[in-house]
């Protein structure tokens, strides 16, 4: 799952300019560790439910890798 | 006095009082244009063309080339300046009176039209502080300055601030943590900002004490933000705002149901809500009702509680900005692949809406390369940011496709 949602990450990343990651770890928040900002992180909601059919932000924010992956895990 | 804070930047720089004094007297030539980066040289453009008396067009500096021809305006009336001479204020209560002498100055704005063409907005100065409160209890405040400064909840919330000397944090685009930091820092009492701007806040983890007062608008709010917000902010009072550029601030509610308060300034009909004439700019006395476009529906017809279902025309709300689909389906045409455009917006928990674009395109195309089409003619949030290539495109506005 990690790998796929590398890949998610990176596209949104290439679609601002920003460099391409090789890993991203569970801690890594989404916002000062990623590179993230509000418009990133609706594109990235998009992106995942397209890929899993999970709103990862539906019921309440999310900061880091870690906590999407366990609203993933948990459906 | 001396070190009376006026401003703090988005980078921690702090800007006195004392400080913007000195900019205001050493300024020696003015353009009647505004379109610059920074918040704090913002504010004291505005400031300089309130007191001299200069009527002033405010212009988000991300606009690109094209969306300034557009509005009809050439680069090079940007540069061309008034020389003006020195002033000389030293005291907050003689920065307030002289704003307050200026009651004929005149602020454009831009608001993104319904046409595909933003539509100019002119104010009187009066009209814009029609709402500031003034008090003993005002002069405490600490504002978290949270919009956009060329955007007019930035500018009321600019002259709440300013008519009672307070200080002013930026907050506006910052990281969360840094605006907690601010917020505690700075013991911030009152933040204005969308619904969009506290949902990117939660969740904190800790409790903010100093807020008193929470004012949301230029979005629709729910409740359930609400009950998110109070437990960060355990002291502040909730305000909700129905404003437009048009108006500013028009409605006032403590949830999402809004009453009327004065029939003689807005009301009701057909389930669309409409605006006094005499709440507009100035170039707009054309009608005595302005439509907003905004569609409403009672929910208690004895005590004319409503609330805002969506509007009635095709703007986007992203996030607390409007973008015009139009407008965009028209600059990606112009992509030499592009044969049709579709743009709309899928409603999302983060920003309220996300714009998304059907294409159909004459080759191969990526998203990577639409996107770098469109950075530098659109501002960023109207750039689509999920692309879908498709073989075929239903143009007619049907039902299917929701626009909010």
């Amino acid at each position: 799952m990690i790998k796929i949602l590398l890949n998610i990450v990176n596209t949104v990343r290439e679609n601002k300019g920003l460099a391409v990651l090789g890993s991203i770890k569970s801690p890594d928040d989404l916002r000062s560790d990623l590179g993230l900002d509000s418009l990133d992180l609706a594109e990235l909601t998009v992106r995942i439910e397209k890929e899993t059919g999970i709103d990862v932000f539906a019921d309440s924010f999310v900061n880091t890798i870690g906590e999407i992956l366990e609203k993933i895990e948990k459906q | 006095m001396k070190n009376e804070v006026f401003f703090v930047a988005k980078d921690g720089s702090v800007y006195t009082y004392e400080r913007l004094f000195k900019n205001l007297e050493d300024c020696t030539s003015i353009s009647h244009y505004c379109y610059i980066p920074d918040t704090y040289d913002i504010l004291v453009h505005i400031l300089l063309c309130i007191l001299h008396g200069i009527d002033l067009v405010l212009l988000d500096h991300d606009f690109s080339k094209n969306e300034l021809e557009a509005l009809g305006i050439e680069p090079d009336v940007l540069k061309e300046s008034i020389e003006v001479s020195s002033l000389s204020i030293v005291s907050k209560a003689e920065l307030i009176s002289a704003i307050n002498g200026q009651e004929s100055w005149k602020l454009t704005l831009f608001t993104s039209g319904t046409t595909g063409l933003p539509k100019k907005v002119t104010h009187r100065l009066t009209n814009l502080m029609r709402l500031v409160r003034q008090s003993e209890k005002q002069q405490q405040s600490v504002w978290g300055f949270a919009y956009n400064p060329t955007h007019i909840a930035g500018i009321q919330v600019f002259f709440q601030a300013i008519m009672n000397g307070n200080p002013m944090i930026d907050l506006f685009g910052l990281s969360k943590d840094t605006i907690l930091g601010q917020i505690e820092g700075y013991s911030i009492t009152n933040i204005s900002a969308t619904p969009t701007f506290y949902r990117m806040l939660m969740p904190t983890g800790r409790t903010f004490p100093s807020v008193r007062r929470i004012t949301s608008g230029g979005e629709r709010f729910d409740s359930s933000l609400a009950q998110n917000i109070l437990q960060v902010f355990p002291n502040a009072q909730m305000r909700n705002i129905y404003a437009s550029t048009e108006a500013g601030s028009v409605l006032e509610s403590k949830n999402d149901r809004f009453t009327i308060s004065d029939p003689t300034k807005s009301k009701i009909e057909g389930n669309r809500l409409f605006i006094h004439s005499s709440l507009l700019g100035v170039d707009d006395f054309s009608e005595e009702w302005y439509d907003t476009g905004d569609l409403v529906e009672m929910v208690d017809n004895a005590s004319g509680e409503f609330i805002f279902l969506s509007r009635a025309n095709e703007m986007i709300n992203v996030g607390g900005y409007k973008a015009n689909p139009l407008e965009i389906e028209e600059i990606l045409c112009t992509h030499p692949a592009v044969i049709k455009a579709r743009v709309w917006g899928k409603p999302n928990p983060v920003i309220g809406n996300i714009l998304m674009a059907d294409l159909v395109c004459n080759r191969d195309c990526s998203e990577k390369e639409i996107r770098g089409f469109l950075k530098g003619k659109l501002q960023d949030f109207k750039i689509p940011r999920v692309i879908n290539f498709q073989d075929d495109i239903n143009t007619t506005r049907s039902g299917k496709i929701k626009r909010v």
